[in-house]
This record gives structure tokens, sequence and C-alpha cells, in this order.
């Protein structure tokens, strides 16, 4: 005896009669049945950046013999070559004998061999479209801007044409919630709180990040455990950043895209301008040395003017760039300390007084064989 | 069916249409598809017992709405018997009809006899799939591979045969355009959705092996593999039946326990700019494999998250695999491995010049490498740099000759660490260049 079997998602819920197989109906509502088991144990994934796999399990009752059971998925995408099916039990006496793809559905049919009668688990894997995630993450700092705490959400939204009446989702690090979620719906769920993270403010002036000349007020947060994360990477993400104003209630203080954040490395995130910084450069020497025909080096006086209004000292870092061959000059001077990132790019700190009291930094350099 | 064959009553001189009718319509005894994954070509052969009467016989063959090679329609006797009594006079091509052709075949005894006709059609084709299930420390693999035969070709072929051909053959013109008169373009009807319910209706019935019997469990059909020329034949256990406009996926093999090699990779020639997830394994009985060469196709990874669970890590197009080669799979940038690149300063020197004009200068650029495992587990690393122009390589770190131009270093790097690399390029350029 052959046994038909139809699976479907979640839209044929509820007709339980038989439906002919020649009933002229359209395919996006041809629905087929003999037996229509429930889906169990609905794991949605997250583990691939682009697409998501679904995994459900069905219980079918399988004849001894050859059965045939057919999937259908119209109205959702699922990507049919992804399709993995197996018994969940690896050492059930089944055999997954062939696929057929029938012309112009979204359906397949497969054939099953039983060594007996029985009833057995099988899981279903499939990558589907139109499930759209989200990371966002809140950060609430604390009123001296030393440490913070970091929400990380996860949003879900459902435009893949099924529903799921129950799930469990499972997100890129691991972490696991269950949830039901119709078409059309989303869900924002918070997957993670770390408390007292500590935080470092750095005032960063850096004309490739804001071409004016302003200085900019980034959070730096070292994905690690020694500053009370490191426990995932994080997943790039919109961070809304709140600041606890002392009064018991809290202000919106800015907002930034977090980059993807490995274990140990950093997440920078400019929270505006630090408008009570004010930087002004001036070209104070240019000129033109060593002339060897059509070749020649110059000797260049960057002069950066630091003011800061605040009522506190504060520590400015200036990213600066020279191209080509060039080294610094000995008598560059006004900084606390310099790192020469890489042959373009340097990085000053200086440390800036309080109430407007101006400092200079003199950056003297020497480009060397120009033409 | 639209393929038909019948044989012509009356054996008259006149022109077809006015007086000749069809008297048999005999059906195929057996039919076997030789299907070519290189070309959109499959030989079909079949065989049919026909009728004869003594003399001559004209046997009208048909193919209307398929794609059917006319060129390549050819009739041949099975058997002694047969060849002893039939000889093919001639074949004629009607001028009323791009899709009929007819045979004047003599008959030395009347009787049953067993012909088999033979052509070419397009519109059947296969393809590999794998899917390749790695284990949580990515060290080993199941590796499940899977043919996949779709039918476009207008035409039924019932209990056929299927023999899958791996390799590149030659074709001097395209199958599809000696079926004329369809043009290649031209879409094929589609059917009407219950008209598929009734063709999946009717695959169940017509099913395979073990169909209606209610026996024990039948196994998985085996697909036995064998190599001819430059080529590997796949044939397929039993029979197969395949609808015009389906497809059928049979497992070729599935192997478990295939080591596997995990290597980040930045090698641009073979994966791209991006520093790179490489999964390695060898086609060869080392890694349990080696006993075909692997057909070209999509290779779907799934990651075991244990308890039988699946995630997805990605899918990539194979080219072939002969047996022993090595198969690498990028599957793509791990923000968790990473390496970041810098030219941390760059110096000219040996400027020479002619009239007053710079005609010659060389430059010295360091750079340094980082290197970054944020996993939790040791990664292997192979980093490939090439140079440009008569240039000079030094390091500290064991860089090997790759090519002329290029340099390459290979190292383990140990679990949530990193590791720093420094190299100096010297380019002699303009007049200095030595080559």
């Amino acid at each position: 005896m052959n046994k038909r079997l139809m699976l479907s998602l979640a839209f044929a819920a509820g007709i339980g009669s038989m439906i002919g197989f020649f009933n002229p109906v359209p395919a996006q509502a041809r629905i087929k049945l003999a037996t229509l088991p429930d889906r169990e144990a609905v794991v949605v994934r997250f583990d691939n950046p682009n697409v998501v796999m679904v995994e459900e399990e069905r219980t079918i009752s399988l004849q001894k013999g050859v059965n045939n059971v057919d999937f259908s998925w119209a109205g959702t995408q699922i990507d049919k070559g992804s399709i993995v099916f197996r018994p969940a039990d690896a050492a059930a006496k089944v055999e997954i004998l062939s696929t057929s793809y029938p012309p112009g559905e979204a359906a397949l049919t497969w054939q099953i061999s039983a060594a007996e009668a029985m009833s057995v688990k099988f899981r279903l894997s499939y990558l589907m479209a139109n499930i759209q995630r989200e990371t966002d993450y809140r950060m609430l700092v604390s009123k001296d801007e030393q440490t913070c705490s970091f929400k990380h959400y996860f949003k879900i939204r459902n435009w893949s044409g099924g529903r799921f009446a129950t799930a469990d989702f499972v997100t890129r690090d691991g972490k696991k919630f269950e949830k039901g979620l119709e078409n059309g719906e989303a869900k924002r769920v918070l997957v993670n709180t770390w408390d007292k993270v500590k935080l470092t403010k750095e005032y960063v002036y850096d004309i490739t990040r804001n071409g004016e000349g302003k200085v900019m007020t980034d959070y730096v947060l070292k994905n690690a455990k020694e500053i009370g994360l490191g426990a995932i990477p994080l997943e790039y993400g919109k961070v809304r950043i709140y600041q606890d104003d002392g009064n018991g209630t809290t202000a919106f203080t800015g907002e930034d895209w977090g980059r993807f954040t490995p274990i140990g490395d950093d997440m920078r995130l400019n929270i505006g301008i630090a408008q009570d910084i004010k930087i002004e450069m001036k070209k104070m020497v240019n000129d033109v040395q060593n002339r060897r025909g059509n070749v020649y080096d110059t000797d260049e006086v960057d002069e950066y003017e630091i003011k800061n209004f605040k009522d506190t000292d504060a520590v400015v870092t200036l990213v600066l760039r020279v191209d080509g061959e060039w080294e610094m000059k000995a008598d560059t001077s006004g900084h606390e300390s310099f790192e020469r990132i890489d042959n373009e790019t340097i990085k000053f700190k200086v440390k800036a007084p309080a109430k407007g009291t101006p400092v200079k930094l003199k950056f003297h350099y020497q480009k060397k064989n120009v033409w | 069916m639209r393929l038909t064959l019948a044989i012509l009553a009356l054996l008259v001189a006149v022109p077809l249409a006015a007086k000749e009718e069809l008297v048999t319509l005999p059906g195929r005894d057996s039919v076997q598809l030789t299907i070519y994954n290189s070309e959109d070509l499959t030989l079909v052969r079949e065989r049919r017992t026909l009728s004869f009467k003594q003399g001559s016989n004209r046997l009208q063959f048909s193919w209307a709405n398929t794609l059917i090679d006319p060129t390549s329609v050819e009739l041949q006797p099975v058997g002694d018997t047969a060849k002893a009594a039939i000889e093919i006079a001639d074949t004629s091509y009607p001028a009323e009809s791009h899709e009929m052709l007819i045979w004047t075949v003599s008959c030395k005894t009347a009787g049953a006899h067993v012909v088999e006709i033979s052509y070419f059609t397009s519109g059947i084709s296969w393809q590999a799939e794998y899917t390749g299930v790695v284990n949580a420390n990515e060290d080993s693999m199941t590796l499940t591979a899977y043919v996949t035969v779709t039918n476009r070709s207008g035409e039924e072929y019932e209990n056929a045969q299927v023999r899958l051909v791996v390799g590149t053959i030659n074709l001097v013109e395209k199958i599809v355009n000696l079926a004329t008169p369809r043009p290649q373009s031209q879409p094929r009807p589609s059917r009407e959705d219950q008209r598929g319910a009734r063709d999946m209706d009717r695959m169940a019935e017509k099913g395979g092996p073990g169909m209606g019997g209610g026996g024990g469990m039948v196994k998985p059909k085996e697909i036995i593999k064998g190599g001819l020329s430059e080529y590997y034949i796949y044939t397929v256990e039993g029979q197969e039946t395949i609808p015009d406009q389906w497809s059928k996926r049979l497992r070729s093999f599935e192997v478990a326990g295939v080591p596997l090699k995990t290597v980040y990779r930045l090698e641009p020639a073979k994966f791209g700019p991006a520093f790179t997830k490489v999964l390695e394994f060898k086609n060869d009985e080392e890694h349990k494999l080696g006993k075909e060469p692997l057909p070209d196709g999509l290779i779907r990874l799934y990651k075991d998250q244990g308890m039988g669970r699946l995630g997805y890590m990605g899918a990539l197009a194979s080219k072939y695999i002969p047996k022993k080669d090595e198969v690498k799979i990028n599957v793509g940038p791990d923000a968790e491995c990473t390496l970041a690149i810098k030219r941390l300063s760059i110096k000219k020197k040996d400027l020479g010049f002619r009239n007053n004009w710079l005609i010659g200068w060389t430059t010295v650029e360091q750079f340094e490498l980082e290197v970054k495992n944020f996993r939790g587990r040791a990664v292997e690393v192979e980093i490939h740099r090439t140079m440009a122009g008569d240039f000079d390589f030094e390091s500290p770190d064991k860089f090997e000759l790759h090519d002329a131009a290029t340099r390459k270093v290979a190292f383990r790097l140990d679990a949530n660490s990193a590791r720093k690399l420094s190299y100096t390029v010297t380019t002699r350029l303009g007049e200095n260049a030595r080559k």
C-alpha cells in the first residue's frame, strides 16, 4: 500500500478533511492531505549573516514499504535546493529514496521506505526568505561617564508568508528565545544585559571623520571580560545612548552604528560633537628644500591651537595624515604622546587645560623626494 | 507522450497526406537515457518490437513538440534474426513536416522483430549537488552527494534506464538548435495547476521499487560509477520515470567522517581580495572518498549544532574535482579571525638623474601584517603577498617563494591570540629596474 502524506506550512492548519487531487484550485491554495502532522519543535536560526534557516520536526506515520510524502510551501519562499530532510533519530529504520519536484509548484514529494509500519519523527531544515533580523543596543551611561549598562536587543520581522505559532529563535551567538510570530509581525527581544561596563570617553579631531574639523565625542567599549563585556561577538547594529542625569531620569545623548566587534576588539561610538573644545589649524612653515632637478624635499610646520572651554581638563586625540615619504622632526611639541599608526597616519594625544586656556601642538615634518 | 511510431499501411507512390493511414502504434519495450551535463544533450535509445510484412515496409516516426535533433534519429535492427531479416532501404524527411521521418524497411521474413531507435534530444539535464554537515570542531564532515535529473524535453520517458555522463564533450552545433523548427527561446506551454497535481499523483502511482508491494525495507538506489575514456558514467540502478517538466533527486553517495581542515587564507589569485575561511579536504581514500571524480555542483554546508540539529554555514559552486585532487571551499570572511595590513613606511633612495630630470629611483616599503584569532581554538593561516616589478623581499618571518611575484607564509595561531609579521619590499623603478 502506498501512503500519501502531505506536509504544508501553517496556512494549511485547521483543514482536516480530504481534499482531492483533481480539485480545480489554483496552486496558491492547493492543499493535499491525508494526514497533516503538526509542526513540532520549530527552530529559526540566524547563524549565517545573510540567510535564515528554519528547522522543524514532524512525526509521520509510515506504512511498511514505500510511502510518498508531499511537502508544499505555496505562499512562502523556501529555497527548495536547501531542504534537508532526515529522521531525527539517525538509527530509525527508514530510507529516503528520492525527491521529486513537480513543474511550476512550490512542492516536492519524498519517497520514503520503511522497514515496518511506524511513526517516525523527521527533521526538516530549509532556508526561508523574508525573515529579517536586526540587532540594536541601548547604552545607559552613568553620570560620571565611567561605566554603562549595555543592553542587546534582537528584532525579527516575518514577511515570509508563514507563521510560527511557537518557535525557538536562535541568534548567531547561540542565544535562544521562544516566541510566536505571525506573518507580517515583528518582535524585539532583549537577549543580553551587561551592567557596570567600563567605558572610555575620547575627544577626537580627525578631518576624515568630520570635514569641518570639529571635535567628536566617542565612547570606546572594549569587547573584553575585563571591562564587563567579552561574552559574545557584538553584531553590527544601532546603539542608542542615554545618560543618567543624576535626578533619577535619563537623557538621550546620541546614537551611532556599532560595527561588528569580535571578542577582544573595540567598538567605537560617536555620540556627537564636543562643542566646548575648539581646534584651529594653521600652516606656519611650507618651504621647498634640497632641490635636485625635478625632485625636492619640503619643510612643513602645522600648528594646532586647542581650546577646552570645559570646567575640567580634557585629553584630545588628533588623528593627522601626511602622504608619501615623510618623517617627523624632533622639535614637534605640545603633545603628551604620539603613535604613528601607519605610513600615512599619526595620532597625537594633547592635554587641554580647562576654561579655555589655549594649548598648541606643533607638528614639524619633512616630506622627502617629492616630484 | 508526443513521440509516435506508426507503420504505414498502404505502400503506394502517392503523396503521404492523401493515402496513408496508421495501422499499428507499438509502444517502447525499453528505453535508456544517457544524459550529459556539459552540454544540453541526451542520447535516447529505445527498443520496440514491430511487426513487419515481407517486402517493403514504411515506418513513420514523428516527434512533434519535443526537442529531438532530426539529424540524429537512427533505426537499427536488434539481434541476429532481425539483422538477417531487416534492411533499412532509405530514410525520407517529408517536406510538409519538420518533425517527422519515414523509414523504408525491406523485410525478408515476415514477423515481429526488435528494433532500436536512437536519437539526441535536448531538454533533459542532470546536476550534481552536495550537502556537507560539518561537526562542531570543523575537523570532520558527512558529505552526501545527490544527482538531480530534470526533464524539460517535452517527452515522458517511462521506466527508463538512466545513465549520467560526467565530463566535457565537444559539440559543433547545439542540439536545441538542430531540433527545428522550435526556436530555443520559445517558451514552453505552461501546465494547469491541476495537471501538476495529477502528475504528482501519477508519479506516486508509478513510484519506483517496492511500490504497491507492501514489501520490506527498500534501500535507496545505488548509483554505479564507471570510467569511459575521458568521461565517467553514473548508472542509476533500476529504472526511473521522470515526467515532462519534473525533476527528481537521487542520492549518489553518503560518506561520514571525511577529515576536514580549516585554513584562513589571503590568496587573492584563488579566493579574492578578502582574508577568508577555507574548508579543505581531498577526494582520496585517506578522506574516505576518491572512488570517483566529483562533478561540478553546488555544495551546501551545514554545521552540526548538536542533537542532530543543523545551522547553515553557506553554499558555493564547486568545479569538477578529479580523483585525488584537493577541494577548497571558500565559506567567506569570518569576523572572528581577521587580518590587518599596514604600510608602516615608504622611503625612496638611489635617485638617478639625466639632464636634471629624474630617471630612476628605488622605494623601500615596510609592511606589517597582524592576524587576530578571536576564536576559542587554534587556526591555520596562509597569507600570500604579490608584488610587481623588480623587487627584493625581506622578512624575519618564514615567507616562502610561491611564484616569481608572490611570497607566502603559513602558520598556526593559538586560540584568542594575535601575531604580527613584517616584511620589507625594495622596488627598483625607472632606469633602476634591472628587469
